[in-house]
């Protein structure tokens, strides 16, 4: 038994995050960047030849052969940099195509597929024939979007959507749509409850990349902003907030990559452990958001700084494919795994 | 990253697991008095005597040497099997033992090491003062030397069983001229020492519970013998073990913990009867919660192990004190609202009541929880003092 990464794994996250450190900074979403949508997109290829979107598959299908905790690895530092939604399907679609032995799966490891994601607003029955309302996530200019729940996960092309209508988005760095599956038939379908695990593994694993991104901002600038003459974060009322944003993220670490052992490994608990994870690790993402943003005084008011940019995102993974009172009543219904 | 024991290890927990189940203890344990101790002294002679005691402890001082993962593996096999806790040898085992084992002489190992693990002793604490608490560098209990004595003038406070102990690990001031932290010495104290007095102090729980004694010293002759470490270098001293656990002693905590959540869960649905399903209600979102929240509590445990495994020696572990013990509290003060009306009750029989009250002491003892915030604050994030 052993939590901590070994250095092959602390390898690849070092990799990754010296990648997105350069083409990826949060930067790259303040003004004069549009304020609307992103251009995420154009860096899928680049994180393909990483190897990022096939490394939990095996090599005989072009994955690199990793695991779930690989994956989960990946995705923290993906959601440190405020990555696109869109990658979820990318993961995901290439997990479910692999499954069906689908022809499209390379494009989804080369993150050459255009995806995005789908959300269900109320309840979405999602079978052969699925019908439901739902909210798109950066389709725009999607072929493909990817949706999940406990049943499985399936791939419709973009047009299966009826009355796709632009809203405006909370999170005004991922567009959004209302749309409506009415009778449709996914391209892809599986009715392969651990694709549904390994979502809500992702979200968990970019959940905890928000809450340690947050919590150590905060830290740096109680460090540096003085006020009455001493840096803030000599004050206790300051320190003792970023000691609990330090503690909810240590919870989420961890819950987050115990549970991604127990999917790559096969032990017991799989749903008890990975809707664990989605708890506390989105809940630990939007509080340690918030307190970010009271650490930061009023500059964490303003768009000018990027608090804010993490705070609305942790809402968006909360929400994504059930939500914190699902996940609730979920864990109710499970038996406490050994 | 990996959960996997060896086979070693799975048949280690297959013979702790075994033996636990027929040697527990079944008789409900007394909260407190002179049949707790008794009780707790006869549970650590059992373990010894079939070769159990010391699992942390290294062989040379009679312990088993256990590498942490096997520790981990008796730990859970310990709150699987319900055994009851160390309570009153808490102290000897785990803090005045490995002080002694860092720091005696080769007399003091001889004399007392045997005695704690065979389960013939109670050692108690002597480090808080009425006006040094979470300050604990300012303590004031004065000790001069008297040719081969040293003589201890003053006062400590909140020792944990003081009334039924025989020791005490005593940290006194040797040099009051010297700083803060230098200058004080860790001693042992024999309890029916002339000149010692306790004043038992009754704690919230329920009336007539005597947890705590405050200790009186009038010129408490201790012979210098008994001085653990350099004198005037016992800050050092008490330092040195404080983590002598090393976190994985925590796990049995958190095992029991995720047993009693289940038993409320059980109990909330008896409760709430069929008209309310439990997911539909307030308290079962709570205890939805608290599900997640033992469940990170017990990686957060593992996590503490894997980085004292690696030999990491940092502050972490502060971070899951933090949360387990802010869980705990919480899981107490839902089991109240679960008893509804009944939570009046303070009874024998359902000790939920009494370990509500008794939870307030979780975020107090063993440093507050804002002192570890602190830490949590200076030691692992780098913020300014």
């Amino acid at each position: 038994m052993n939590l901590l990464p070994t250095a092959e794994q602390r390898e690849i996250v070092d990799s990754l995050r010296s990648f997105l450190s350069a083409r990826a900074p949060v930067s790259r979403l303040r003004p004069p960047a549009p304020q609307t949508g992103n251009s995420d997109h154009r860096l899928f290829r680049d994180l393909g030849d990483l190897g990022i979107w096939g490394c939990g598959l095996p090599e005989a299908v072009g994955g690199v052969g990793l695991s779930a905790t690989e994956e989960s690895l990946i995705y923290r530092e993906l959601g440190r940099h405020l990555l696109s939604p869109a990658i979820f399907a990318l993961t995901l679609g290439a997990h479910l195509l692999s499954q069906l032995k689908g022809k499209l799966l390379s494009s989804f490891i080369d993150g050459s597929a255009r995806v995005g994601i789908a959300n269900p607003r109320g309840r979405v029955s999602l079978a052969a024939r699925s019908d439901g309302d739902v909210h798109l996530f950066d389709c725009a200019e999607a072929e493909w979007v990817l949706i999940s729940d406990e049943n499985g996960a399936g791939l419709f092309c973009r047009d299966d959507f009826a009355e796709i209508q632009p809203v405006p988005s909370m999170d005004n760095l991922v567009t959004l749509h209302r749309a409506r599956l009415v009778d449709a038939r996914p391209s892809f379908w599986a009715a392969a409850p651990d694709l549904h695990e390994r979502a809500l593994l992702l979200l968990s694993a970019f959940a905890v990349g928000i809450a340690e991104a947050t919590r150590d901002m905060a830290v740096e600038y109680a460090k540096t902003r003085e006020q009455f003459g001493r840096p803030i974060g000599s004050f206790q009322a300051i320190k003792h907030i970023c000691a609990d944003m330090a503690i909810r993220c240590e919870a989420a670490v961890c819950q987050t990559a115990f549970a991604s052992l127990v999917l790559a490994e096969g032990h017991d608990g799989l749903a008890f452990h990975t809707t664990s994870s989605k708890l506390v690790a989105a809940a630990s993402a939007i509080k340690n958001a918030s307190q970010n943003i009271q650490v930061h005084g009023a500059i964490g008011f303003t768009a000018e700084a990027d608090p804010h940019l993490f705070l609305k995102r942790a809402h968006v993974i909360e929400q994504l494919w059930g939500d914190s009172r699902r996940c609730r009543e979920r864990i109710l219904s499970l038996d406490l795994p050994e | 990253m990996n959960l996997h024991f060896s086979a070693e290890d799975i048949a280690f927990r297959a013979q702790a697991r075994d033996w636990l189940h027929d040697h527990v203890p079944r008789e409900r344990r007394p909260h407190a008095g002179p049949a707790a101790r008794a009780y707790d002294l006869a549970w650590q002679a059992l373990q010894h005597d079939a070769g159990w005691a010391g699992i942390s402890w290294p062989k040379e001082y009679g312990g088993l040497g256990l590498s942490l993962t096997r520790q981990l593996i008796w730990h859970e096999e310990y709150a699987r099997a319900d055994a009851p806790d160390h309570h009153l040898c808490f102290v000897a085992l785990n803090h005045a033992g490995p002080t002694i084992m860092a720091n005696g002489t080769e007399a003091q190992k001889q004399y007392h090491l045997p005695r704690i693990l065979k389960g013939e002793v109670i050692w108690c604490q002597g480090f808080s003062e009425p006006n040094a608490g979470s300050d604990l560098g300012s303590l004031r209990t004065r000790a001069r030397v008297d040719g081969d004595h040293l003589v201890v003038s003053g006062s400590k406070i909140w020792t944990s069983h003081g009334h039924l102990s025989d020791w005490q690990e005593l940290l006194v001031r040797t040099d009051a001229s010297a700083a803060k932290h230098k200058g004080i010495s860790w001693v042992i104290c024999d309890m029916k020492s002339p000149g010692l007095t306790l004043r038992p102090i009754e704690i919230m729980t329920s009336p007539n519970q005597t947890h705590f004694v405050q200790c009186f010293y009038d010129d408490v002759r201790i012979p210098l013998t008994d001085v653990v470490g350099d004198l005037n270098d016992g800050w050092n001293v008490a330092m040195s073990t404080l983590a002598f656990e090393r976190g994985t002693a925590q796990i049995r905590d958190q095992i029991r913990y995720a047993y009693l959540v289940e038993d409320m869960i059980a109990k909330a649905a008896e409760r709430l009867g069929n008209d309310c399903p439990l997911s539909r209600d307030e308290i079962g979102a709570r205890l939805a919660d608290l599900r997640a929240d033992m469940a990170a509590a017990r990686a957060m445990t593992y996590m503490v192990v894997s980085r004292a495994d690696a030999g990491m020696r940092g502050s972490e572990a502060s971070l899951m004190r933090a949360m387990v013990g802010e869980t705990q509290q919480r899981a107490r003060r839902l089991a109240l609202d679960i008893l509804g009306p009944y939570a009046l009750e303070n009874s024998e029989e359902d000790d939920w009541v009494y370990f509500y009250l008794r939870s307030f002491s979780i975020t107090i003892a063993a440093g507050t929880a804002q002192i570890q915030r602190n830490i949590i604050g200076e030691r692992v994030l780098g913020l300014p003092r």
